[in-house]
């Protein structure tokens, strides 16, 4: 058995379970701790507080390109907005994966970016069909000229920048020896980077064409995956599933609907 | 040896055991989702005088103590894992620099990508360090006066609160009055600091024809000051004794002239803190001018002077009366101008939460009214020196902002406030009149 065997069949109920496990364990700390908070609210028209709560999400978006450019560019645009969350849950390699373990994925199938701006064939090795009921081998993009941006190569390479900008200025903030710098966050990081840069290899066939260095780099890159999957609950990309969206509502739960900050 | 040169690892510890057992479920959220990416230091009033004064960094010794009680591979491995506690008086009087350079504006809250408010860690931080001594002299001194339950027990403090009362009685206020549907609860910092708050709030509740009374004696220093320190169990103390004096009243309301922290307390905090309604409602002054106006009750004079409003961050951002102060004092004036950051993300004036209390200034203010020196150790003094000056720095934007308005008169409705802008102005050459809202208001009631 080799790590790209044990990667796509040995270990997903294993993370899964994991994943499962830390999700179930964080949330319930949230819903034990929880005592009801005795305050009458102040009244807001309704759509005035729908208006906050959309900008509840927007505000710091908007305050980040106003006031932090570089973090802006490289820590939303980059990282997040074109790169990994469209990488992870569109990519078309992405897309095949996930159905094969949760077949009702699929359904995302038509929006699926292809790895490269000029060909939509999934693979290199594509038009050569695996022996599959679920198996394709194309791409049939609906993103039409917007597949110039919309394609694997290019989020890739975006993501790599954003997270290298990311490990940058932490770095320069840990030189600078500013004291919420701490180790986990470049383990994080540096995980996110290895995951992208092994995708984009497997996806080239890289460093060369053989069986074995593919099945190596592409397991490498699954395994990656579900260690980030497995620790997801544990760091600080728990802010993903959780953190961001529990902050932010309760945020606007807190100023507007209960205070009437509006 | 004084609280400022006190070190005691086990204080610490302990400390870190009784922090443990405050999290509730969004102070958890505020310690473990932080992922650092620190655009929370872009609106914070501090960060001017230091990067190192972001709101990550301020609130990093609080998610220190917490990791080491909650997470079990910080446990293990403390310097790994962000858990490592002070192994030095120094390291300590670091955290005290850090936890006093926060006016709990809640900026950081809404700059957040997360909402995460570091202003609460701080106030959690805050306490931890004032049990292991490191509190400003004159914020534990103010402490203990209300704790004592009588705050005039101090003669420079009873002879400023008689004098009041006379102008009070004056304009035919009665005191502690029972059956009365208002009560009016000013505290002893707004008749030391705002006077004119006082006397003015006592002519609009006239004007307005309410039943009210209003305490002979104050409740609390500033309602309640424990609060600054982040001590909610003396915080509590205080609480009972204003719930049970409106509930010997038998009022339904209590009107705040403040709109500081009390205003946010009371309306807020208390009811959470205290574990069931308050048994009454709690209004600022403001909204009842709000209601008069808007009903056509009650009719101001108009003036022509240029003026500008300062939302005080616990009346505004965090009390949630952000655009009512601004659309009663257009009533008053065609050249109301409002500042350029008024909203949500209103700029703090750099001296809340108890900073512009206890800086010299305010110190040599304090010893004046208790008529002897008040007792400072050196390393305090360095601490509260370069408070004052980073203070300055903080409120540099807010003056900024001010002067490009271009308004003569700034109306507030927070003592700390007046007090900041008094003491901002003054350093940065501002030369604007500053005023609270009922003061000014109450120069405009119909005849």
């Amino acid at each position: 058995m080799d790590i790209f065997e044990l990667a796509i069949y040995i270990l997903p109920p294993y993370v899964v379970a994991l994943f499962a496990f830390g999700v179930a364990y964080r949330v319930s700390r949230y819903i034990f701790m929880f005592r009801r908070v005795p305050v009458r609210r102040r009244q807001r028209p309704a759509s005035k507080l729908l208006a906050g709560l959309v900008k509840t999400f927007l505000d710091p978006l908007i305050i980040d390109a106003r006031m932090r450019k570089s973090d802006f560019i490289g820590g939303l645009i980059l990282l997040h907005i074109l790169g990994v969350i469209p990488l992870i849950f569109l990519l078309g390699q992405h897309v095949a994966m996930f159905s094969y373990w949760f077949p009702p994925y699929s359904v995302l199938r038509p929006l699926s970016i292809p790895s490269s701006a000029t060909s939509p064939a999934l693979t290199l090795t594509a038009p050569l069909k695996p022996a599959s009921e679920m198996s394709w081998t194309f791409v049939e993009s609906v993103w039409g000229p917007l597949t110039v941006i919309l394609n694997g190569d290019l989020l890739a390479v975006l993501a790599m920048l954003g997270v290298s900008y990311k490990i940058g200025d932490k770095l320069w903030r840990a030189y600078r020896r500013v004291g919420h710098v701490r180790l986990g966050d470049f383990a994080a990081l540096l995980l996110l980077l290895a995951i992208l840069v092994t995708g984009f290899l497997a996806t080239h066939h890289l460093p060369s064409g053989d069986i074995v260095t593919y099945r190596f780099v592409l397991g490498t890159h699954i395994l990656l995956a579900e260690v980030l999957v497995a620790v997801l609950p544990f760091t600080k990309f728990w802010h993903f599933v959780f953190g961001y969206w529990y902050g932010k509502l309760h945020e606007w739960y807190d100023l507007k609907y209960r205070r009437g900050a509006l | 040896m004084s609280g400022w040169e006190a070190f005691s690892p086990d204080t610490l510890r302990s400390e870190a055991k009784a922090i443990a057992g405050r999290l509730n479920p969004v102070l958890l959220h505020f310690v473990e989702d932080c992922v650092g990416c620190a655009l929370c230091e872009v609106n914070c009033p501090y960060t001017p005088a230091g990067e190192e004064y972001g709101p990550v960094e301020k609130a990093e010794p609080l998610r220190r103590i917490v990791r080491g009680q909650v997470f079990l591979a910080a446990k293990v491995l403390p310097w790994l894992f962000g858990a490592r506690l002070p192994r030095s008086a120094e390291e300590l009087d670091r955290w005290a620099e850090l936890a006093y350079r926060c006016t709990n504006c809640g900026l950081c809250y809404i700059t957040c990508p997360f909402g995460i408010h570091s202003g609460t860690m701080i106030q959690h931080l805050r306490y931890s360090l004032a049990r292991t001594g490191r509190i400003p002299t004159l914020l534990k001194m103010m402490m203990d006066l209300e704790a004592s339950g009588n705050v005039l027990s101090v003669e420079g403090f009873s002879k400023v609160w008689s004098e009041l009362l006379g102008k009070l009685e004056g304009l035919g206020v009665s005191f502690d009055r029972k059956g009365a549907k208002y009560v009016y609860l000013p505290s002893l910092a707004e008749a030391l600091i705002t006077p004119g708050a006082l006397v003015g709030t006592a002519k609009i509740l006239n004007k307005l024809g309410l039943d009210w009374t209003m305490p002979s004696k104050p409740l609390s220093v500033r309602a309640p000051i424990a609060n600054l320190a982040g001590d909610s169990g003396a915080a509590l103390e205080v609480t009972r004794r204003i719930v049970d004096y409106v509930a010997g009243i038998g009022a339904s309301t209590v009107v705040l002239s403040d709109g500081g922290y009390p205003y946010r307390f009371l309306r807020f905090d208390a009811p959470a803190l205290l574990g069931k309604p308050l048994g009454f409602e709690v209004v600022h002054i403001v909204e009842l001018l709000h209601e008069a106006l808007r009903k056509g009750s009650l009719k101001l004079r108009e003036v022509d002077q240029k003026i500008t409003w300062h939302s005080p961050c616990q009346l505004g951002r965090m009390g949630g009366l952000i655009e009512e102060p601004a659309e009663v004092l257009s009533s008053t004036s065609k050249n109301f101008v409002k500042l350029e950051s008024h909203g949500l993300l209103s700029k703090c004036c750099g001296g809340g939460n108890a900073i512009a209390c206890v800086v010299p200034p305010t110190i040599e203010m304090f010893e004046g009214l208790l008529g002897g020196k008040i007792p400072i150790s050196e390393k305090e003094k360095v601490f509260l020196d370069k408070l004052y000056k980073d203070m300055l720095i903080a409120s540099k934007a807010k003056v900024d902002e001010i002067r490009k308005s271009g308004a003569s008169t700034v109306i507030t409705a927070c003592v700390g406030c007046v007090h900041t802008l008094q003491l901002a102005s003054k350093a940065h050459g501002l030369g604007v009149e500053i005023k609270t809202l009922p003061e000014y208001i109450a120069e405009l009631l119909p005849e």
